[in-house]
């Protein structure tokens, strides 16, 4: 079982949940995150996930398929995910690997990446077209 | 930490991957490898820790710095006695499945890292062996 | 180098192999992260030729741009270099291609979001 300590703290920013991970979460501390953020959407009808990645040194299979289920979790539950910060030497990786995380949609900084998750109500939101990311 | 014997590293446990990645970023730092071809290398060895603790029942990780005259790299291998690879050519040629299997992560290893060797046959264990030079 | 705020651009010039690309594009990502630039333009009218090696590295680079969240555009692509990419087969779907540097920027700037308008009085 996990300790609180243990645990990936999830942030509350106006519409959107900020989930900034650190270095060193192994397998079940990702699971866990999985569980706490689904919980957490549904609780506070959050729209939008930002997760920003900028301090991972590595994303491997498991990591990257964490991401690709939270953003497949978030959407059943009416929420966009953005994960934000990717390290260069990260992505070169996964391109490497041949992993693709679908369903993710990403930006290079968390303003970038909250520019892509307008809150609801407001068409298209803030986003200014230079703030648009390459999905958008 | 560069011993003339390589020391094991237990990996029995999701915190041993974690360790198992520090141990060789420290030893890939050590041997001089560009930052990309180190983020290559930690994440080959996640995923073989990872097979290790989960499908070979948990085992044991070797790692050592390798001079052979004109190349330096860093040398990991991943040993257990576990249930072995039924099918290892088709593991070794797959990519990422959505499913668990032996494939995930092993055939994408293979990418990230200069040289791959592995034996293993059922109720033999598996023994894995990677290499990245500089 | 940064063109504006957003874009960066990479002018290559010569013959590229396979170790020199590698570099030229981490360092390329870097930059995208630095500047904070959604697109990168990848000028290659300075470029003959390219291997199999040379051209994997460029698609892995917007692939990889890609994944952080920032686009490429691939400008001055000469017949040789097109008739190679498609003799290896390589798929060009996921990359914006313009015949020529003006043309990318044209797209850039318009995608950051600005136009270029003349002033009234030129003299």
């Amino acid at each position: 079982m996990l300790e609180s300590g243990d645990r990936i703290p999830i942030l509350k920013l106006g519409h959107l949940l900020l989930v900034t991970i650190q270095v060193d979460m192994h397998d079940r501390m990702a699971l866990a995150l999985q569980d706490d953020l689904t919980k957490k959407i549904v609780d506070t009808g959050a729209r939008g996930v930002l997760i920003d990645i900028s301090g991972l040194e590595l994303v491997d299979s498991f990591i990257g398929r964490m991401l690709s289920d939270i953003a497949a979790m978030a959407r059943v539950l009416d929420a966009r995910t953005v994960v934000v910060g990717m390290r260069p030497a990260v992505a070169i990786t996964l391109v490497e690997l041949g992993l693709a995380l679908p369903g993710v949609q990403t930006a290079l900084t968390v303003e970038r990446g909250m520019a892509l998750l307008p809150a609801p109500g407001e068409f298209g939101g803030d986003a200014r077209p230079e703030d648009e990311g390459p999905d958008a | 930490m560069r011993a003339l014997t390589p020391e094991p590293h237990a990996l029995d446990s999701d915190e041993d991957v974690v360790r198992a990645r520090h141990v060789i970023r420290a030893l890939a730092v050590d041997a001089g490898l560009r930052l990309i071809d180190q983020t290559k290398l930690v994440t080959a060895v996640s995923e073989l820790a990872r097979n290790t603790v989960i499908h070979g029942g948990g085992g044991r990780m070797l790692a050592e710095v390798l001079e052979n005259g004109t190349r330096t790299g860093v040398c990991v291998t991943f040993e257990d006695e576990g249930p072995g690879i039924p099918d290892l050519e088709m593991a070794l040629s797959q990519g990422f499945t959505t499913g668990e299997g032996l494939g995930l992560g092993f055939g994408g290893a293979r990418r990230l890292v200069h040289d791959f060797d592995v034996t293993s046959a059922p109720g033999e264990g598996t023994r894995v062996r990677i290499v990245t030079w500089r | 180098m940064k063109l504006w705020e957003g874009v960066v651009a990479l002018p290559l010039i010569g013959t590229l192999d396979s170790a020199r690309t590698q570099v030229v594009m981490e360092s390329l990502l870097e930059r995208i992260v630095e500047t904070d630039s959604t697109i990168a333009i990848i000028d290659i009218t300075g470029v003959p030729t390219v291997d199999t090696l040379v051209a994997q590295h460029l698609l892995k680079t917007v692939a990889a741009a890609r994944l952080m969240g920032a686009d490429c555009i691939v400008s001055g692509i000469r017949p040789q270099i097109a008739q190679t990419i498609v003799h290896l087969g390589l798929d060009l779907s996921e990359v914006t291609t313009k015949a020529n540097l003006s043309e990318a920027v044209v797209v850039a700037l318009d995608r950051t979001g600005f136009q270029i308008t003349r002033r009234a009085n030129r003299g």
